[in-house]
């Protein structure tokens, strides 16, 4: 057992005290952040963009409600710029809008009829499809409340109905547990804590697993394999590097967990994302942890066991696909669980070793399953890290063999056999 | 660790054991049926050429590849994992990890053979001071030359004060010096009571330092034992003349079966129970005789004798 720590010591130190990792850890943040935050920039960017709407109304009853609407919704940056018809020239005016549309003077042009309120009809000129985006959220909405009020007035509805009438439903949810404790709950936000702790996992276990991969060919192309094996078993060999080298990405995740929640106590959102402490129920902390780890080391020593069997990393692509399928099969399995947690199909998925870190915590954090068949996903897992680890000593004793000749599926399933 | 000292059998009795150590690697059987003792405190030379499955048995006994059939016991008790700790081990694949530094690396291995981290440490600093490589201590092991690295494995091998070493196909890529310098290391070891026992098909580096050999062909031991008993057992014997005008031996000498020219003389290779002596006459009739010799036989006279021997045995 004191080999075993020997190595994870040695594994570890090695990376931790690497220069890679040191940036690693200064810029993984960094760049998971850009893939949220710039897109939620780069959106609010453009809407900030000014855009000019040239508009003809008929009438002229419509544009200076619509601009009080746009005011009200804090639309200042679209500008509506009135095209007046003139007396018995209606069809003149819309060409001219239509020409100032496709020159460009205008972004996009509207054009009111003159009974709006009755026919409720309207016209949308775009030059480009992306002013579809602001007719849908700006003018859409604009003028249905334009029309709704109008059509209440013409009824002779007084404010104090139009209000009560125009009213949606008024949605207050609760999960109801077995303790019968109801919690307020935002389904949104629960669902993207899980999705987002979903993706910790799945990327934290490709990085890593990835490390160990190569960590072991490394142990063939500097040929240190023999004097190694002559020193400690192939299993605790394994076994040693696999944790060593986990340790390590879990110290960098770590420091960003606590940067994360630090940051979080602050008042500052990262990425536009902060974290419903009430959807961190013991059971949801507690699975997180357990299947982050289970998760982490069973792929760990699966990609170990193959880098036990190449001699280089070239060789270890054929072997790469049919693992990661293992982990992106459950990501689009997920919507399956989603829709139906306690289905016999996601039962039985998610107790598939592969699939349960990513389908097992779904189903925890959505609707918590009984707990004992949590229990044994954990058993399988640990079980099936047990077998991987055994297996990937196995296949590298046997790889010290095949030095120069590249592994093909058949004698990897020889080696397994024997 | 296992075993200490007292546990060790004296001196001269089998410390490690073959018996019947067999492994095959699909249809190819590398090593056949292998009995084999090492007495403790020996040079034994495990020797053959190239592909008579001396590695896989070192590899055997080395717990690296899993032998079909057979026992392998030191001491007397069955090897296992622990007790190879008392081995120290360089393979013929062998290296370092380029990118660590000389003293970590060398007190990591040492670690790995049981030795705790304070203690492993203290004793790379040593060896590295013993190698001339003081000043490389905080170096990565890249940063050296191939001579030095050869001295850094040198020092694995030894540094966990093992009771048995096992050399494989070691002098193969060594320069002049490194083989001068673990050749006394062997015999320094040897001296302080160590068992060394390596794989080599350079017979005449082996006749050099061995004191006891195995000869093995196509996976089978065909010879054993103690040198001079080997040599006891081939009463091959050759002779090696010159004459002063550096003239040819005649063509019908008694007793002659092979002639052979080597470093400025003549090796003339006597059928069994030739007497050198009877050659004389006709040796000095031929000329002025220069150098007349008694040799006793080559490891590579016996060795191709042993196997002559073993084929017509297997044959008949």
């Amino acid at each position: 057992m004191s080999k075993v720590l020997t190595i994870v010591r040695k594994e570890y130190l090695e990376r931790v005290r690497s220069k890679s990792f040191l940036i690693g850890t200064l810029l993984g943040p960094a760049l998971m952040s850009m893939f949220v935050v710039l897109p939620v920039l780069l959106s609010s960017a453009g809407s900030e963009n000014a855009r000019t709407v040239g508009v003809i109304d008929a009438d002229g009853s419509v544009l200076p409600r619509l601009e009080a609407e746009l005011a009200d919704q804090g639309r200042d940056n679209v500008t509506l710029v009135p095209f007046a018809a003139e007396p018995g020239r209606g069809q003149d005016a819309e060409a001219r809008l239509r020409g100032a549309v496709a020159s460009g003077e205008v972004d996009a042009g509207l054009v009111i009829v003159p009974d709006f309120i009755a026919t409720g009809k309207a016209t949308f000129l775009n030059r480009s499809v992306s002013a579809m985006v602001m007719r849908d959220e700006v003018f859409r909405p604009a003028l249905d409340r334009i029309l709704r009020e109008g059509r209440f007035a013409a009824a002779a509805i007084p404010d104090s109905m139009f209000s009560y009438l125009s009213r949606g439903t008024a949605w207050e949810s609760f999960t109801v547990s077995e303790e019968g404790v109801q919690e307020k709950q935002n389904e949104e936000a629960v669902f993207i804590a899980a999705i987002a702790l979903i993706m910790i996992i799945y990327i934290m276990v490709l990085m890593y697993g990835n490390h160990t991969l190569t960590a072991v060919i490394e142990e063939k192309s500097s040929r240190m394999v023999e004097l190694l094996l002559a020193s400690v078993s192939p299993g605790n060999l394994m076994l040693g590097k696999v944790l060593g080298i986990g340790l390590a990405g879990l110290t960098q995740f770590g420091v960003w967990a606590v940067a994360f929640l630090a940051m979080s106590q602050q008042g500052v959102s990262v990425g536009g994302f902060s974290l419903d402490v009430n959807f961190l129920t013991p059971v949801v902390l507690v699975s997180f942890v357990m299947f982050f780890l289970l998760g982490f080391f069973l792929y760990a020593t699966l990609y170990a066991g193959i880098g036990a069997m190449c001699n280089s990393v070239q060789d270890s692509q054929q072997f790469h696909g049919p693992l990661t399928m293992g982990l992106v099969l459950p990501m689009m399995l997920l919507s399956l669980v989603l829709r139906a947690p306690d289905s016999t199909v996601s039962t039985v998925l998610s107790l598939v070793p592969l699939f349960s870190p990513v389908l097992m915590f779904m189903r925890v954090c959505v609707e918590t399953p009984p707990l004992w068949q949590i229990a044994l996903s954990w058993v399988l897992l640990g079980a099936s890290i047990w077998l991987a680890a055994r297996a990937a000593g196995k296949l590298f004793r046997m790889g010290i063999l095949m030095y120069g000749a590249s592994p093909t599926w058949a004698s990897l399933m020889k080696v397994l056999r024997d | 660790m296992f075993p200490v000292a007292d546990d060790l059998p004296p001196v001269g009795s089998p410390l490690l054991e073959l018996h019947g150590v067999s492994k095959a690697y699909g249809a190819k059987q590398a090593v056949r049926d292998v009995t084999l003792r090492i007495p403790r405190g020996s040079i034994y030379g495990f020797l053959g050429p190239n592909g008579a499955g001396k590695t896989t048995t070192i590899r055997g006994i080395m717990r690296i590849v899993l032998p079909d059939s057979g026992e392998i016991t030191m001491a007397g008790r069955p090897l296992d994992r622990r007790s190879l700790d008392a081995i120290g081990y360089l393979p013929e694949e062998r290296g370092l990890y380029r990118k660590m530094k000389c003293r970590e690396q060398l007190a990591y291995l040492a670690e790995l053979k049981g030795v705790p981290h304070r203690e492993a440490l203290a004793r790379a600093d040593a060896w590295l001071d013993r190698m001339d490589l003081g000043d490389y201590r905080d170096k990565r092991v890249d940063s050296l030359s191939k001579g030095m690295q050869q001295k850094i494995q040198f020092s694995a091998t030894f540094i966990h004060e093992p009771v048995l070493v096992i050399l494989d196909e070691v002098f193969s890529g060594l320069d002049p010096l490194n083989i001068e310098l673990l050749r006394g290391m062997i015999l320094e070891q040897q001296q302080r009571g160590v068992t060394v026992l390596f794989s080599t098909h350079m017979l005449a580096e082996a006749e050099k330092i061995c004191d006891s050999i195995c000869l093995i062909e196509d996976g089978r031991v065909i010879l054993d034992g103690s040198l001079d008993r080997v040599r006891a057992d081939f009463p091959l014997r050759s002779v090696r003349v010159a004459w002063a005008d550096g003239a040819a031996p005649p063509d019908d000498l008694p007793g002659v079966v092979a002639r052979e020219r080597s470093e400025g003389a003549w090796r003339l290779t006597l059928a069994e129970g030739a007497d050198p002596q009877a050659l004389l006459p006709a040796l000095s009739a031929a000329g002025r005789l220069t150098l007349f010799a008694a040799n006793r036989p080559s490891l590579s006279e016996i060795f191709l004798a042993a196997v002559q021997r073993h084929r017509q045995e297997v044959s008949a």
